[in-house]
């Protein structure tokens, strides 16, 4: 149980995380542009979330140690991302626009506006699910002699839910869905995530080891 | 079949450059030629030259050139040919197709053309229509700097360029343009490669917004009507329906490339029109491109037959990656 409830939880945050990497770029195109740039400030800014989240998390999980505290976070990552179709537009288009009119945008912006434009979108929803990966390390490490099979377990289970998350998004999700509601499925999937935690703390208990 | 004119294969030509350039360099010359021979199926033993080579952040740019002609490659497949001998000819048929807006607006001096690649159709309007002025946005650096270099591209009060993304630039202009012309996909060996935020309906809306009341829009799709890549055809065909009253079509005899032209005149127009008005023009020296009744018998009105069910594009749902690549129905 402890391992199918942690495997699932993160493996359900990586997949979150990069279908909002890959569905992303797609819906910072028709504001900013040409997809190069796009990719370089997806791929550096949800790699700068994950950093955060894992460096606080981490820190989070030894003072907390409850999957409860993640309710919180969690829910206000997935209304925040349920809703990144009805709030965010405007304060994208207000980043191409706050250049002077009929003037080329100076080159060092071209390449910064996509940043600023996806640090403001997907920043704080990343950062939020990377926190699942350590917090979740501590919880299921009972004994200290497991916390190399445990923490591999999380990682593998996370990255394997991030490569499912590429792959549907860009072979699926793309091509049924359109990119509002994909979002907004998402944001459902973090809503569901936040649930999760609130119960979660009793399936965390071991169940093969003793505790003394 | 994926590049623009067949039989036509490039990357070998990159391949070899690539191998050459660090060791065997007597050998290269040779080799070179034998598939440039290959890719051109041609019979004169012409060597080609690789005489530019850099990547880009978007593509891998080269400059090849064999013969008489110069030829500017993207990731290996070609994107614009230029007659070294005479700079207004060798090139790609479709580009010609660009001069059709005139036939509906012949009075158009601004006009706006998204893409650049070697110039080929500024070259021809600065050429043919005297009194245009013209805007190029594009998006690649390396593509501005060799189309100055090796394609003659030259800026001035008639002929600005711009370093942006086309939509980018349409949201932040002010000017209206009487044509707005748009050549911005790039295409690989799994087929064209279309920027879904030039091929959307608020997209077209944007260009719609920036045109004159008699304006025309121009759009080159890499595909055939009956064919490869129709599905694409058909859906950017009922995309630019939602925002253009009339939509044409002038399918390229030698190659695979359709231009599609959307009008803000709602005034029907059909093939015997259009070549009266277009006769006609040429006769007042509005249309003095040398092949216009050719180009003029190209046209079509007739909606594609994959339009029917193809989806609008829009920027919320807009699947130009599986569209350009579905096989025909």
């Amino acid at each position: 149980m402890l391992k199918t409830t942690a495997g699932a939880f993160v493996f359900l945050g990586g997949f979150a995380v990069m279908v909002l990497e890959i569905i992303g770029a797609r819906y910072l195109a028709r504001h900013f542009g040409g997809d190069f740039y796009i990719w370089i400030s997806q791929i550096g800014v949800i790699l700068i979330a994950l950093a955060l989240g894992y460096a606080i998390g981490g820190a989070l999980a030894d003072r907390f140690k409850t999957a409860r505290f993640l309710a919180l976070p969690l829910a206000v990552a997935g209304v925040f991302t349920f809703f990144i179709p009805a709030f965010t537009p405007s304060l994208l288009d207000r980043i191409v626009m706050r250049h002077p009119l009929d003037q080329p945008i100076p080159a060092v912006w071209q390449k910064l506006d996509p940043a600023i434009g996806s640090t403001l979108v997907f920043l704080l929803p990343c950062f939020v699910l990377a926190v699942l990966s350590p917090y979740t390390i501590r919880l299921a490490a009972h004994r200290i002699e497991h916390v190399g099979r445990i923490s591999g377990l999380v990682y593998a289970a996370s990255t394997i839910g991030s490569i499912a998350g590429v792959f549907v998004s860009g072979y699926i999700l793309i091509d049924y869905f359109s990119v509002p509601a994909i979002f907004r499925g998402t944001g459902v999937l973090i809503l569901a995530l936040a649930g999760v935690s609130v119960v979660m703390d009793r399936w965390m208990k071991p169940t093969t080891t003793k505790q003394h | 079949m994926f590049n623009r004119v067949a039989p036509m294969e490039n990357r070998p030509v990159r391949r070899i450059a690539g191998v050459g350039a660090s060791h065997r360099r007597t050998r290269i010359p040779r080799a070179i030629a034998a598939c440039v021979l290959l890719l051109l199926g041609a019979a004169p033993a012409l060597p080609a030259v690789v005489v530019f080579d850099r990547y880009s952040p978007y593509h891998h740019v080269q400059v090849i050139e064999t013969g008489t002609l110069r030829i500017l490659s993207f990731d290996g497949t070609r994107e614009t040919q230029m007659s070294l001998t005479n700079p207004l000819e060798g090139h790609f048929e479709y580009t010609e197709y660009f001069h059709m807006p005139f036939v509906w607006n012949p009075e158009a001096c601004n006009v706006l053309m998204i893409g650049l690649g070697g110039g080929s159709t500024q070259r021809s309007f600065l050429h043919y229509h005297t009194n245009t002025v013209i805007d190029t946005v594009e998006l690649d650096p390396v593509v501005v700097e060799v189309a100055r270099t090796y394609f003659g591209v030259t800026e001035s009060a008639r002929h600005r360029i711009h370093l942006q993304d086309g939509r980018v630039f349409l949201r932040r202009a002010t000017n209206t343009y009487d044509i707005i012309l748009l050549d911005a996909y790039t295409k690989t060996r799994y087929g064209s490669s279309i920027p879904p935020h030039l091929a959307t309906k608020e997209f077209f809306e944007l260009a719609r917004d920036h045109m004159s009341t008699n304006g025309v829009l121009a759009y080159n799709v890499i595909g055939q009507l009956h064919g490869w890549r129709a599905d694409i055809i058909g859906a950017i065909y009922r995309t630019m329906k939602e925002v253009f009253p009339q939509v044409y079509l002038f399918p390229a005899r030698t190659s695979m490339n359709v231009v599609l032209v959307g009008t803000r005149s709602a005034e029907p127009y059909d093939a015997e029109r259009v070549q009266q008005v277009g006769m006609e023009l040429a006769r007042k020296g509005v249309l003095t491109l040398p092949t216009i009744s050719t180009r003029l018998r190209a046209f079509s009105n007739v909606a594609p037959r994959a339009a029917r069910s193809s989806p609008v594009l829009t920027d919320d749902r807009a699947p130009v990656e599986s569209l350009a690549r579905e096989s025909n129905r």
